[in-house]
């Protein structure tokens, strides 16, 4: 049996008893994780072990057979998207699907409109590069700009928590490091939830893993000589 | 060879119907566009509009109060239909909503029918001026429904990209669950564009009641046409249905002139013609939502 993790009250977000099923296929199994401020959590695992489905359960898009999502006291399973994302639970997704039609500034607008945080001062200072592509159609941003783009959107707000799908997928390695640093940066205010496949980054920068493997958490490495690319390597 | 009057009056007629099926047809792309539904029933909002119009305007002497009556109305029952009906069916696939608002514009032909009867109503048209162009007498009300959906396309345009709620909308067009996941309320954009729908056939409606007979199944007259106008321009897009709206206007109005039983035919020709060349229609995105 994986160490399941156990709720406290320090959690910004807690997973207990998740269980996913897409109509009679079912995905996830009894997922228990806990993401504490200031932590840079990961999923790893292969593709098809239910990283992105437990990201989209945790953020409303998918509902759960069973268990339970808490951030606070406040039960989240049940609730819309927008809703969990105006609690500061915010999902950047893995398609690096920008609205194409609209500017970047167009994109933060909405960013903002559902936030009310105006101030992308702190989008800007974290990724400069937006500042000079504000008047361009997303739509014609390279992949990096576009995370960019979906990171700083996600940030408005000042999330509590970040749930980020992928973000490094198909990116140079200058964009991947930089997003390292930001993501490290970040920590400081957010916790990230991430999932990724480049172990070297998740270990250069995790406070925990979780390996996923078939829809069920295998390992959940907390101390940080445990990080090591081998010993995540192993549960895959 | 065609008489030059005849060809003004064609080309205007053309316009004026033109205009009619835009602004049926913005609430049918839009509808799709948005919600991934099919509303059959904003043609039931376009007779509404028609009956109140032509209601108000025998109680009150006023066609243009008439026509104001039937936006509301229009809007109103949109938005009724869109929390009683549509908000239970978003999630279910595209030949649910069809059938479902087949069904209520069905059923709310039988509401009209049971309130105002069968027989078709005499609307008056609000001005009998008549304006000179290139020695063509022209009737001004036909150039004032021109110019009202030139309005329309102005005001949408601008709703769209200039305030907060329309660049929802237009990225909600896009992608729903992205625009949800910034913490929008989506269900909300969605009664928006609803009422928009509702208000604008509405307005079609009530526009067209003078120059037609109001009857009960009006709405399924216009049908085949409107729904031509949203294709040939391209689902979801507001340019592509205006100039769809007035080719499909003016290949009706000048095809009649030159041989009546064209009216009917030629549209589907363009349609076939035009979706050969562009499967997405004129200017239909190819990012469908999954």
């Amino acid at each position: 049996m994986p160490p399941h993790s156990a709720a406290n009250n320090d959690d910004l977000l807690t997973v207990s008893g998740l269980n996913v099923s897409y109509g009679e296929s079912k995905v996830l199994f009894d997922i228990a994780l806990s993401v504490r401020p200031n932590q840079i959590v990961a999923c790893v695992g292969r593709n098809g072990a239910g990283k992105s489905t437990l990201l989209k359960s945790i953020a409303g898009f998918l509902k759960p057979t069973s268990g339970s999502v808490t951030s606070g006291q406040t039960n989240l399973v049940g609730r819309k998207s927008y809703d969990i994302a105006k609690m500061g639970i915010k999902y950047v997704p893995q398609d690096k699907k920008v609205f194409s039609d609209l500017t970047v500034q167009e994109n933060l607008e909405l960013g903002s409109y559902a936030t009310q945080d105006y101030n992308w001062d702190r989008v800007t200072d974290y990724f400069p590069k937006l500042k000079v592509l504000m008047a361009r159609k997303a739509g014609f941003l390279s992949g990096g700009e576009r995370q960019m783009l979906m990171i700083g959107r996600a940030l408005l707000g000042s999330p509590k928590v970040l749930l980020i799908d992928e973000p490094t997928e198909g990116l140079a390695p200058s964009i991947v490091t930089h997003l390292r640093n930001v993501f490290t940066e970040l920590s400081k205010n957010t916790a990230l939830v991430i999932v990724e496949q480049n172990l070297p980054l998740v270990c250069a920068i995790s406070s925990k893993v979780y390996a996923l493997k078939e829809g069920r958490i295998v390992a959940e490495l907390a101390d940080p000589d445990s990080i090591k690319v081998d010993a995540c390597e192993r549960y895959l | 060879m065609m008489d030059t009057q005849l060809l003004i009056s064609g080309v205007i007629f053309g316009l004026s119907i033109g205009s009619i099926y835009f602004l049926m047809a913005i609430g049918l792309s839009l509808c799709f566009g948005l919600m991934r539904i099919i509303s059959l029933d904003q043609l039931l909002y376009y007779s509404i509009g028609a009956y109140i119009t032509y209601s108000l305007s025998l109680a009150t002497g006023n066609v243009w109060l008439g026509v104001l009556g039937g936006v509301a109305v229009g809007g109103i029952t949109a938005f009724a239909v869109e929390r009683l009906v549509f908000r239970r069916i978003y999630e279910r696939e595209l030949t649910f909503s069809m059938i479902t608002s087949f069904g209520i514009l069905i059923g709310g032909i039988g509401v009209i029918k049971f309130f105002w009867g069968v027989v078709p109503r005499p609307v008056p048209v609000p001005t009998m001026s008549q304006i000179d162009i290139i020695g063509t007498d022209v009737p001004v009300y036909r150039l004032i429904v021109v110019g009202v959906a030139a309005l329309v396309y102005i005001g949408i345009w601008l709703f769209l990209n200039r305030t907060i709620i329309g660049k929802a909308i237009r990225a909600g067009i896009e992608d729903v669950e992205h625009v949800e996941g910034l913490g929008i309320n989506v269900s909300r954009l969605f009664t928006i564009t609803f009422i928009i729908a509702g208000a604008l056939s509405g307005l079609a409606g009530g526009l067209h009641a003078p120059l037609i007979m109001v009857d009960p199944a009006m709405g399924l007259e216009v049908l085949a046409f409107v729904f031509m106008v949203v294709i040939i321009g391209g689902l979801g897009s507001i340019k592509g249905t205006l100039i769809s709206a007035f080719i499909v206007g003016q290949v009706v109005s000048i095809g009649s002139l030159i041989y009546a039983p064209l009216a009917m035919m030629a549209p589907f020709a363009i349609m076939l013609l035009i979706l050969l060349i562009k499967p997405t229609g004129l200017y239909g995105s190819t990012l469908v939502k999954k």
